[in-house]
């Protein structure tokens, strides 16, 4: 292998953004899976841990994980000047200090293990409409690609949207974060998205210089800048072109926003900075889901919420309100030693949802083509307050609940939380049964939780952003008193 | 019940947890073997579900309810 060297082996400290609220799980999966120790950030949803440089190819397998870059330097306590000119004067001069060598050969690594990815980079978006008829890709990655392909595009022209009068934000839609602009536009009208597209082609941020053929040898880079605090005197789009500016000249890499080989991040939170190199292009949170439906849930997410309830080797794990299916597709494929039960009354969805398994069945297939595996997943049309499960047969109920705005309305959330509650809570086995449920609606849900603490006591409460909403997911314990048989018919 | 009564018994021996070839059969009938068209029958009020495309329907009608 090219970084292999005598003594010293080539190490990596990686970071990656993880589903906010999430961090501790993601700390988790890197023990387990890499054996790795993390640092959470102070900048929600980032987590780092170190590794050397020939498990990225494990670092890419990871299920929380929604990004990824390579730490190039890290300042925790960076002394920003006071002035515009001196602050960014500063950050320039940065560039020739930073140690570019060691994450340069990551990347590297890195870019070798990405497949070819023979489509380029389109700057038209797509509407929901046709996203939906995308074909499912064979190859891992593929389908992600094709789906997602021209909803990042946007996502990395944009550097960075700062609330204004630059306060420290707690609020989603002002903290500058890639992932935020991502999850933004999964709930925009084909209007709103146009609108992002050309507010981001007017920011003024360091600009591609009009090169056609030119040396194939020259790398073509953009810098990414999110900043995130009240003290700074520099917005970040004036970061990132003077930064990258001085990134062109010492390297004499060439500047493309758009079809770029290397992107540079600069983060910076309050005094925290970070410099950084991507390693993911699009975020591997679509990796499952090939037919969107207007609510689908990222995967990570769904990894999350999965990995808070501790699924044992057998456990039945139910989700009665599925959607498209992002939740039981992602505990299939994780958590093969349990049996995955996805349900819902919308025939679309289920539709989708169906669609959703036979892509990962597809996909299994081709790696495996000794047996044609099964998958422990299946997929029935329901109703939510008449569940055709029996009683206390049940270990795992996980789903995200029905949003008032997107899905449903808030009044219909007051009858119908309780009511899924109930069920849920027959179908639980009491004393070791647990639930997992997102929510937006908290305050409904709080309530509801309220009429049934018979059943469910809250165990805890993980705070997280879905599309730009402050949503929460609570971890329910179901008590050890038993639910009455309602009916004879199931 | 799908079909191919020689190969499940009606019901789990005495020992079937150590039964490798009943439980490789049954293995295969609950995660390989799909149904796409046909029904589920409720063993107590004989009441149909139909499967369409291999799911299942399982809503109930308003008086059923």
């Amino acid at each position: 292998p090219p970084a292999a060297q005598e003594g010293a082996e080539l190490a990596a400290v990686i970071g990656a953004t993880v589903p906010t609220g999430f961090e501790q799980t993601a700390a988790e999966e890197v023990q387990e899976k890499l054996g790795s120790a993390s640092r959470i950030s102070r900048d929600r949803g980032k987590i780092y841990f170190e590794v050397p440089a020939r498990s990225l190819p494990q670092v890419h397998r990871l299920r929380s994980v929604d990004n990824l870059f390579v730490v190039v330097q890290e300042f925790k306590d960076y002394k920003f000047k006071e002035s515009k000119e001196d602050a960014l004067k500063d950050l320039e001069d940065l560039v020739k200090k930073l140690p570019w060598t060691d994450p340069l050969k990551v990347w590297e690594l890195n870019n070798s293990l990405k497949k070819k990815k023979t489509k380029r980079k389109k700057h038209n978006l797509q509407s929901p409409a046709s996203r939906e008829k995308l074909s499912d890709g064979g190859e891992e990655g593929g389908a992600d690609q094709s789906a997602t392909i021209d909803r990042e595009d946007c996502a990395q022209n944009p550097v960075a949207v700062e609330p204004t009068g630059g306060q420290d934000t707690e609020n989603p839609q002002g903290v500058a974060s890639r992932n935020g602009v991502e999850e933004e536009e999964e709930d925009n009208e084909q209007l709103d998205a146009n609108a992002e597209v050309q507010a981001s082609c007017e920011s003024g941020t360091k600009a591609g210089e009009g090169q056609t053929g030119g040396g194939a040898a020259v790398l073509r880079f953009r810098v990414t800048c999110n900043r995130a605090g009240d003290k700074h005197s520099f917005t970040s789009n004036e970061a990132a072109r003077d930064f990258g500016g001085a990134v062109q000249e010492h390297f004499q890499w060439k500047a493309d926003m758009t079809n770029f080989d290397v992107e540079v991040l600069l983060n910076i939170h309050n005094n925290e900075v970070v410099v950084g190199i991507a390693l993911t292009e699009e975020s591997l949170h679509r990796r499952n889901i090939t037919h969107f439906g207007p609510t689908t849930l990222r995967s990570t997410l769904a990894y999350g919420m999965l990995r808070l309830c501790d699924p044992q080797p057998t456990d039945i794990i139910v989700d009665p309100m599925c959607g498209t299916g992002a939740i039981p597709i992602e505990g299939a494929a994780e958590w093969p030693y349990c049996y995955h039960i996805a349900g819902d009354n919308n025939p679309q969805a289920v539709k989708r949802a169906a669609n959703n398994i036979c892509s990962l069945l597809r996909k299994n297939e081709s790696k495996d083509s000794s047996t044609a595996l099964g998958v422990p997943l299946d997929v029935i049309q329901w109703d939510i307050c008449n569940l055709p499960l029996r009683t206390g047969s049940v270990d795992i109920v996980v789903t995200d609940m029905p949003f008032g705005k997107r899905i449903g309305s808030k009044k219909k959330n007051w009858d119908l939380y309780p009511a899924c509650l109930m069920e849920m809570g027959r179908i639980c086995t009491p004393g070791t049964g647990r639930a997992v449920l997102l929510t937006q609606d908290k305050k409904c849900f709080a309530k509801a939780l309220s009429r049934v603490g018979h059943i469910w006591r809250r165990a805890q409460t993980v705070w997280v952003n879905v599309g730009g909403l402050h949503a929460a997911v609570y971890l329910l314990r179901r008590t050890w008193e038993r639910a009455e048989d309602r009916r004879p018919c199931w | 019940k799908l079909g191919r009564p020689s190969e499940l018994p009606p019901e789990p021996g005495p020992d079937y947890e150590a039964d490798e070839d009943f439980l490789r059969r049954l293995h295969h009938v609950l995660l390989e073997v799909e149904v796409l068209e046909g029904a589920l029958q409720c063993p107590d009020s004989g009441r149909r579900f139909p499967i369409s495309r291999g799911v299942p329907n399982m809503l109930l009608s308003e008086d059923e309810a």
